[in-house]
C-alpha cells in the first residue's frame, strides 16, 4: 500500500521578483532534489539560534508536538525535549501519472471509452465541443481518484444526469496511475451496479501484481485535500469566491503552516487554561477569609494572620487545615493528652494499700521482741567472746560477777545464733513496710502538667488537680500506717474527678471537631487551590514568552513559506493577464483567530483597490487559476498530474496565449491535461509551438465516443481528407464532396495560420485578428488576406498561386472552393496531394 | 446524388462508426446536408426561375423570399448559413455535435419536400 509522508519545502525567496521561468525551474528543483524542510524542523533550526530559556524553549517544542507533549510539559513530571526531527527525503514520495481515464455508462460516455495519456510530464488537451463527453473524462477522472465531484457537490441538477441514458448495466469510472520509477499500472476505480445512486459506488484500487483492495491507498487522503489536483471551469470562481476566512486556511494548510497554526492554538489554549487556574485562588479568597472571620475557633485567626501578608504562609495554612483528629498542639492538643491520662485501676491501688497494711501488721507483731534488744545483746555476747578469747578464765568485766570460762562461751554462741535469727525477721518486716509503702506512693505518677494547661472555656481540671494534689499530700506527709488506710480513698475521689475531666475533654474535642473540620476542609482545598494557582503562574509566565517568541518566528516562517508561493501566483497572473490592466498585489495572510484572512490587493492603472471588486469574470478566473495552479503543483504533492477542465471559458485570446504559456512551463515537470471545449487554446498551443498532444472528442447519437488526434488542423483536415478518398463505403459522388470540404478547411486552416502569425508578429491585438478573420467568408477572401493582407483582393488570388506555385495549385485551390458544392470528378488522391502542397506552401 | 440520397449518406455516417469516417464524420455530414439543400434549391429554382440556379447562394437565398413561402426561406437561409459556417473551418471553432447535425438533417429533410411543393 502506498502511505506518503507529506512533506513541505519551503523555497528562498530571491528579492529580484523571478521570472515565471525561474519559479518553475525551482518547483521543478524541488521535485528532485533534496529533503524537505517541515515547519517542525524550521522552528528546531532557530530555537538552537535563540536565546530563549530551556524551559520556554521546550514549552514551544511541546505544543508543536502535540496536545500530549504540551500537558506533560506543563505537569508535575519531568518532560525530556525530543531531538530535532530528521528531514524526511523527498525522494520517498511516491509520484503519480496519469496513464489513462476509462468511463463506462457514465455521464455523457456510454460503452466503455478510454483516454490514454502519456503517463510523464508534458501538455495534454482534450477538446470536445460541449456535450462531447470530455467533461465526462475530466469528471470520472476526479470521481475514480477523490470519490466526489466538486461540480456536483454544489449542483443537485447536474447530479441528476450521472448515469449514462444510454447504459442500464453497470457504470465504471477508472483511472490509471502510473508511479514514477515503478512498473506497471495501479488502479482506481469506482463501479456502480445497476439501479445503484451515485453515492451507491464502490471504490477499489489495485496496484501493479496485487490483488483488488477495497477504498483508497491508504494515506491518499490528506494530500488529495491538500492538492487535489483537479478544477473545473464551476470551481475556478469559487477558489476566489470563497469566504476569506477558508481561503486563509486552505493556504494555511497548503503551505504546511497547519502545524504552526496548531501549535499557536494550543499554547493560547494553554495560556487561557493557565490564566484562569492563576487567578482561582485570589477569586475564593474573600469567601474563605469571611468564613474565617465568623469562624469562633481561635485557629480561623492564625489562618487570618498566615494570608493577610503579601506571600501567602501556607505551610501555616496546611498545619492549620488537617482536622480535629490529627493535631497535637494548643486547646485540642491539650484536650487529647488529657483523654490520653490513665490511672491505676481501684484493685491495684487497694491491693498495693493492703500490701502495706499487711506489712505493717507484722512489724507490729514483732514488737515484743524487738529486733534491736537482740541484735544489741548478740552484739554484746560477740564482744564478750571477743573478751573471752583474749582472757579465758578472767571474771565478766560487766558484772565483776563469774569467771567467762568454755561452758559459758558455748551458751554464749548458741544465744548469739537464737538472737540473729530473731534480728533478721524483724528487719524483714520493716522492710516489707517500707517497700509496700513505696509501692503505694508511686502507684500514681505526679500531678501531670497538662492539668495546669488551657484547656478552653467549656473545660474545668480544678476537681482533679485538686484531687491530685490531695494524693500527693498524703504520699508525702501520712505514715505508712494511714498512708494504707486513706489512699484508696483519695484514689477514688481523683479517679472520679479525672473521670468527669475526661469526659467533659471529649466532649469538648467533639464539638470542636464538628465546629473545625468544615473550616479545614475548606482551608485544605483553598491551599490546594493556591499551590496550583502559583503553579499555573509560574507556567504562564513561560507560555507568554513561549507563544510571543512563535508568534514572532511564525511570522517569518509564515513569510518564508507563502513568499515563493505569492510569487508564482503573481507571475502566473502576470502571464495570464496580458491586456489586463488590473495588476496583482501580494497575497497575505492577515489577522487571526475569526478576523483570518486572505489579503489580495490590486492595482488599476496603478490606483490601489481590492482586488476581487474590479475585476471582470474571466481575470477573476485566472486569478482562480492563478491561485489554483501553485497549489496543485506543489513540490511536495505526490500527484505530478493536473487535470483542468474548460479553463478559457470566459477569457479572451490574449489571456488564452498566457495560459498556454503557463500550461507549457507547468507541463515541463508536470503532466498537464487540460479538457476545453473550442479550439482557442489548441490553435494558441500550436501557434505558440508549444509540444502538446491533443485529442478531439467526439461523440455519436448513442454515446459512443471516439478521440481522435488532432495535433495540426491542416494535417488534420489533410488526413481526413485522405481517410475519405478510401471510404469505399460511401458513394463516389459523396465521397467527392466530403474530400473537397476537407481540402477547403485545409487550405483555409492554412490561411489562418499564416494569417494570424503575420499580424501577432506584428504587434495586432488578438481582437483586431478575429474580427478580420470573421469578416473573410469566401475563400477568395480568405486567401487574399493570407497573400496580400488585404481580403478586398480577391480577384488577384488565382494569379498569384500561378506566379508563385504553380497551376497545380491554381487546380487545387479551384476543386477546393467548388468541391463541396460540385462534386468533384478528377483523381481524388492527386487533388488531395495538390491541396497539401498548396497548403504546405501557404503556411508560414 | 439526389438531394435525398445525399441525406441517407449523411443519416448513415451519424450512426454508423467505419476506420475510414471515425471522427471524421461531423463536419463530412455537414458538407452533405449541405449539398442536400442547394441541390434542392437548384431543383426549385429548374421549376421557377431557371436564370437563380446560375448565381452565388448568397443572391439565390436572397431571391427565395420573393418566391417560396416566407418560412420556407428563412429556415433554408438559417440552415445553409449555419451549415456552411460548420463545414468551414473557423478559428477556435470545433466540428458540429450530433445533435446540432441531427437537427440540421431533419431541418433540410423537410425543406427538401416544402421546395418540392
Amino acid at each position: 500500500m502506498h502511505a506518503f509522508r507529506v512533506s513541505r519545502k519551503a523555497c528562498c525567496i530571491n528579492k529580484n521578483a523571478p521570472q515565471l521561468e525561474q519559479w518553475i525551474y525551482l518547483f521543478r528543483m524541488t521535485d528532485t532534489s533534496g529533503p524537505s524542510a517541515t515547519v517542525e524542523t524550521m522552528i528546531f533550526d532557530r530555537l538552537t539560534e535563540v536565546d530563549l530559556p530551556g524551559p520556554v524553549a521546550d514549552i514551544v517544542v511541546a505544543a508543536l508536538l502535540g496536545d500530549d507533549d504540551l500537558d506533560a510539559v506543563l505537569g508535575p513530571q519531568s518532560w525530556q525535549r525530543p531531538a530535532a526531527p530528521q528531514v524526511t527525503s523527498a525522494s520517498v514520495v511516491p509520484r503519480f501519472f496519469l496513464r489513462s481515464v476509462t468511463v463506462e455508462g457514465f455521464r455523457g460516455i456510454g460503452t466503455e471509452a478510454t483516454l490514454r495519456v502519456q503517463p510523464g510530464p508534458g501538455l495534454t488537451l482534450v477538446v470536445g465541443r460541449n456535450g462531447s463527453g470530455k467533461s465526462s473524462f475530466a469528471e470520472a477522472a476526479e470521481l475514480a481518484v477523490t470519490g466526489v465531484s466538486r461540480r456536483w457537490s454544489r449542483n443537485t441538477a447536474a447530479r441528476a444526469g450521472w448515469r449514462n441514458l444510454h447504459t442500464s448495466g453497470m457504470s465504471r469510472v477508472a483511472v490509471g496511475l502510473a508511479a514514477d520509477g515503478q512498473a506497471g499500472t495501479m488502479t482506481l476505480a469506482r463501479e456502480w451496479a445497476a439501479g445503484t445512486d451515485l453515492e451507491g459506488a464502490v471504490a477499489y484500487f489495485q496496484e501493479p501484481g496485487a490483488r483488488r483492495e477495497p477504498g483508497i491507498p491508504g494515506g491518499w487522503a490528506e494530500p488529495l485535500q491538500l492538492y487535489r489536483p483537479f478544477l473545473s471551469y464551476s470551481e475556478l470562481g469559487t477558489l476566489v469566491d470563497g469566504k476569506p476566512s477558508e481561503m486563509y486556511d486552505t493556504l494555511q494548510a497548503i503551505l504546511g503552516l497547519d502545524q504552526l497554526i496548531d501549535a499557536e492554538r494550543r499554547l493560547t489554549g494553554a495560556r487561557k487554561h493557565l490564566d484562569d487556574i492563576s487567578s482561582t485562588a485570589r477569586l475564593a479568597l474573600p469567601d474563605l477569609l469571611e468564613r474565617l472571620v465568623a469562624h469562633p475557633d481561635e485557629r480561623a485567626r492564625q489562618a487570618q494572620a498566615a494570608l493577610s501578608g503579601k506571600r501567602w504562609a501556607l505551610d501555616a495554612i496546611d498545619a492549620l487545615a488537617v482536622g480535629e483528629q490529627q493535631a497535637d498542639s494548643g486547646i485540642p492538643g491539650s484536650l487529647r493528652q488529657v483523654i490520653t491520662l490513665e490511672l491505676p485501676t481501684p484493685e491495684a491501688v487497694d491491693t498495693a494499700a493492703e500490701r502495706l497494711a499487711g506489712a505493717e501488721q507484722k512489724l507490729t507483731r514483732h514488737a515484743g521482741t524487738p529486733a534491736g534488744d537482740a541484735q544489741r545483746t548478740a552484739s554484746l555476747l560477740n564482744t564478750a567472746l571477743g573478751h573471752y578469747a583474749d582472757h579465758p578464765g578472767a571474771p565478766c568485766p560487766v558484772c565483776a560477777g563469774r569467771p567467762l570460762d568454755e561452758p559459758w562461751a558455748a551458751a554464749a554462741r548458741r544465744e548469739i545464733s537464737r538472737l540473729v535469727v530473731i534480728a533478721q525477721e524483724a528487719n524483714a518486716a520493716v522492710d516489707e513496710r517500707d517497700v509496700a509503702a513505696q509501692a503505694l506512693r508511686t502507684i500514681l505518677p505526679s500531678e501531670p502538667p497538662v492539668l495546669s494547661q488551657d484547656l478552653g472555656q467549656q473545660v474545668n481540671a480544678a476537681a482533679s488537680r485538686a484531687a491530685w494534689q490531695r494524693w500527693a499530700k498524703l504520699i508525702a506527709e501520712a505514715s505508712p500506717k494511714d498512708l494504707a488506710a486513706h489512699a484508696p480513698v483519695v484514689f477514688t475521689e481523683l479517679a472520679s474527678a479525672l473521670e468527669e475531666l475526661h469526659d467533659a475533654a471529649t466532649r469538648e474535642l467533639t464539638v470542636r471537631s464538628e465546629a473545625w473540620q468544615p473550616m479545614a476542609t475548606a482551608l485544605a482545598a483553598w491551599t490546594e487551590l493556591a499551590r496550583a494557582s502559583q503553579h499555573a503562574a509560574d507556567d504562564l509566565a513561560k507560555v507568554k514568552q513561549a507563544l510571543t517568541w512563535l508568534k514572532a518566528d511564525g511570522k517569518d516562517i509564515r513569510n518564508a513559506r507563502l513568499g515563493p508561493f505569492a510569487q508564482l501566483s503573481a507571475q502566473i497572473w502576470d502571464t495570464l493577464r496580458q491586456e489586463s490592466n488590473v495588476e496583482l498585489g501580494p497575497i497575505r495572510l492577515e489577522g487571526s483567530a475569526t478576523r483570518r484572512r486572505l489579503s489580495l490587493d490590486a492595482t488599476v492603472d496603478g490606483v490601489p483597490c481590492a482586488a476581487l471588486g474590479v475585476m471582470s469574470q474571466g481575470e477573476l478566473h485566472a486569478l482562480g487559476l492563478a491561485l489554483f495552479l501553485p497549489r496543485a503543483t506543489s513540490p511536495d504533492s505526490p500527484f505530478r498530474f493536473l487535470l483542468i477542465d474548460d479553463p478559457v471559458q470566459s477569457m479572451d485570446p490574449a489571456k488564452v496565449d498566457g495560459l498556454a504559456r503557463v500550461l507549457s512551463q507547468l507541463a515541463q515537470s508536470r503532466q498537464v491535461i487540460v479538457f476545453t471545449h473550442d479550439d482557442r487554446l489548441a490553435e494558441a498551443v500550436r501557434r505558440l509551438q508549444i509540444p502538446a498532444t491533443i485529442w478531439e472528442v467526439a461523440r455519436r447519437e448513442n454515446s459512443a465516443i471516439e478521440l481522435k488526434k488532432n495535433d495540426d488542423p491542416v494535417m488534420c483536415y489533410l488526413d481526413d481528407a485522405r481517410a475519405l478518398t478510401r471510404a469505399r463505403d460511401l458513394p463516389e459522388e459523396a465521397r467527392a464532396v466530403v474530400v473537397a470540404g476537407f481540402c477547403r478547411s485545409a487550405i483555409e486552416a492554412a490561411c489562418h495560420e499564416r494569417i494570424r502569425n503575420r499580424r501577432i508578429g506584428a504587434g495586432a491585438r488578438h481582437s483586431e485578428i478575429e474580427q478580420a478573420l470573421l469578416r473573410a467568408h469566401t475563400l477568395y477572401q480568405i486567401a487574399a488576406l493570407a497573400l496580400f493582407d488585404d481580403d478586398s483582393r480577391g480577384d488577384q488570388v488565382l494569379s498569384s498561386l500561378r506566379t508563385q506555385y504553380g497551376p497545380s495549385a491554381v487546380a487545387a485551390f479551384n476543386a477546393a472552393k467548388a468541391g463541396p458544392h460540385a462534386a468533384y470528378t478528377g483523381n481524388l488522391a492527386g487533388f488531395v496531394e495538390d491541396t497539401a502542397r498548396l497548403a504546405d506552401q501557404l503556411r508560414p | 446524388m439526389t438531394p435525398q440520397q445525399l441525406l441517407n449518406e449523411a443519416d448513415q455516417l451519424l450512426v454508423r462508426s467505419t476506420l475510414d469516417t471515425r471522427g471524421r464524420w461531423p463536419r463530412a455530414c455537414a458538407w452533405l446536408i449541405r449539398l442536400a439543400l442547394e441541390k434542392a434549391l437548384d431543383q426549385y429554382w429548374a421549376r421557377i426561375l431557371p436564370e437563380a440556379a446560375l448565381c452565388p447562394m448568397r443572391p439565390q437565398l436572397l431571391l427565395l423570399p420573393s418566391y417560396a413561402a416566407a418560412s420556407t426561406a428563412e429556415r433554408t437561409r438559417d440552415a445553409w448559413t449555419g451549415l456552411s459556417r460548420a463545414a468551414h473551418h473557423h478559428a477556435y471553432e470545433l466540428a458540429p455535435t450530433a445533435a446540432e447535425i441531427r437537427s440540421w438533417h431533419a431541418t433540410v429533410t423537410q425543406l427538401t419536400r416544402d421546395l418540392a411543393m
